[in-house]
């Protein structure tokens, strides 16, 4: 892909270009990224309409299911007229829709230990939209093992958290959340999925362009039912699995 | 009349919160909300209200979809340029959920036309740009006495609160007009999160769940992903509220 911008991007873009510290170039850095999108769903509507809109050059977003009806209160990527087919192709139709200057990859598999690898092949970040630990894991060791920062977010009713992963700097997604809750049918609010994915995103377009300061070793949880931010310090665990003195 | 089984259907992942239930769908259904501007905090504010099932949206923006909106306004893109942006934003709520009513309104927002604007709608979202017109939105809803949510940006930081005047200070009581009109930098995350965070108290203060923001401004700063409330106080000599009985029930 050509990293120059066009006179249409400039256009396009003019308005976070104008930010202090962003500029041509990191637009151009933003424009080079490839970026994997794990879940096209609550929170990977906002992350991935949000990085599609902000200009990075290659979404590549996985989702094996296909929206029902009780998507649709939150996921914002699809519509009555998508129920049936796979997420990541309706997301795909979405996001072209939103900018025709990117490059928009869609994923049917089913993340594993044995696809990983295949699925998410070499990106620059990998966003953690999904709604299971099991697969979350899957992706933290991949990122471990390959070098690859992840941005996790996850939601439950009306609270959310968020952190920017990326060993050995920060602790990895075991060390915060050994194991795997069992998995149940919560209930979750829209907007609330939206906070976190918006978030999500906008760590994402701070690591990609090199402006601001990416959350690292600190856990945000927000609670909307009382507005209320908290940022936890988190600590590698020495003793982790995945990433600590022993791990295989 | 009740849900209909399709309603329960779509909206069940919601309902299941403790004490929303169907009677709090019932009650969103029944709502209307008046959402100011069609941009970048309109646009997450109206595309979650529309799929949460808020009954009617009245949304109004003068304006029309340009490229450089596109970087963040996910209600427009390309071909949407040219056509006025509260048509081109009902175009994209009707798809994200057919069940609710979306009133376009394309007019320029004012102290004489407001009432007609609003309608019946009982909450007023700030999504504007600017704060003239912003004051003419807080002068009605303190008139009638209706909550106004709030949100502003400016760069990689934001703004939110809740003003239900006389139980909490009004706009003009905090920022006192004349603000100039400027051009900000601007990337979509930023109003997404300021939106998504009017769109939450908007869910709350029509269900009546939670602690609304009243009497609270939180500042955001997404550089440092720091969140920070200030308390705020009605001014007794404010030009718009100062008149207003402190005791009255609401």
């Amino acid at each position: 892909m050509d990293t120059q911008l066009s006179e249409q991007e400039r256009e396009r873009y003019h308005r976070q270009m104008i930010f202090p510290g962003w500029g041509t170039e990191a637009q151009a850095k933003i424009k080079k990224s490839t970026v994997f999108i794990a879940g096209a769903g609550g929170l990977g509507s906002p992350v991935s309409m949000y990085l599609a809109v902000a200009g990075v050059g290659t979404l590549r977003i996985c989702d094996c299911g296909s929206p029902e009806l009780s998507n649709l209160n939150r996921q914002i990527l699809h519509d009555d007229s998508r129920i049936g087919i796979n997420k990541a192709l309706s997301a795909r139709q979405t996001l072209e829709r939103l900018n025709p200057d990117i490059r928009i990859e869609a994923r049917t598999d089913t993340i594993s230990d044995d696809t990983v690898a295949g699925i998410v092949g070499n990106v620059d970040l990998i966003m953690d939209c999904l709604d299971n630990f099991d697969t979350r894991h899957v992706l933290n060791r991949y990122g471990l093992q390959e070098n690859i920062p992840l941005i996790h977010g996850g939601v439950f009713g009306m609270r959310g958290q968020m952190t920017f992963i990326h060993p050995p700097e920060t602790p990895c997604l075991w060390c915060i959340q050994p194991g795997s809750p069992p998995p149940v049918l919560f209930p979750i609010v829209g907007a609330t999925a939206g906070v976190i994915g918006s978030l999500q995103a906008l760590e994402a377009l701070k690591y990609l362009s090199g402006v601001g300061t990416v959350l690292k070793s600190s856990l945000l949880v927000w609670d909307g039912a009382r507005v209320d931010f908290m940022l936890l310090p988190q600590q590698k665990n020495p003793g982790c699995p995945v990433c600590g003195d022993d791990a295989a | 009349m009740p849900l209909s089984p399709d309603e329960i259907e779509r909206y069940k992942r919601q309902i299941m919160i403790a004490d929303w239930g169907t009677p709090g769908q019932e009650r969103l259904r029944a709502a209307s909300v008046f959402i100011a501007g069609a941009g970048g905090l309109g646009s997450p504010v109206s595309m979650y209200l529309t799929a949460a099932g808020v009954g009617t949206i009245r949304i109004c923006d003068c304006g029309e979809p340009e490229l450089s909106n596109l970087n963040r306004q996910l209600l427009h893109d390309d071909t949407r340029i040219g056509t006025n942006k509260a048509l081109s934003a009902r175009q994209t709520l009707e798809r994200i959920n057919p069940h609710v009513n979306v009133i376009a309104l394309p007019e320029t927002i004012t102290d004489r036309g407001i009432a007609g604007l609003a309608g019946d709608a009982t909450l007023i979202i700030d999504c504007l740009d600017n704060f003239e017109t912003r004051h003419v939105l807080n002068r009605y809803a303190v008139s009638r006495h209706i909550p106004l949510v709030h949100g502003a940006i400016h760069g990689l930081s934001g703004q939110l609160s809740v003003f239900h005047s006389p139980r909490t200070p009004c706009l003009a009581c905090i920022f006192p007009p004349g603000v100039p009109k400027e051009i900000f930098p601007v990337a979509g995350f930023t109003p997404g999160v300021i939106g998504l965070l009017q769109a939450t108290e908007t869910v709350k203060i029509i269900l009546g769940l939670g602690a609304p923001l009243y009497g609270t401004l939180l500042m955001w700063d997404g550089a440092e992903a720091d969140f920070q409330k200030i308390p705020v106080c009605r001014s007794p000599a404010c030009p718009v509220c100062g008149q207003q009985p402190s005791d009255r029930a609401i």
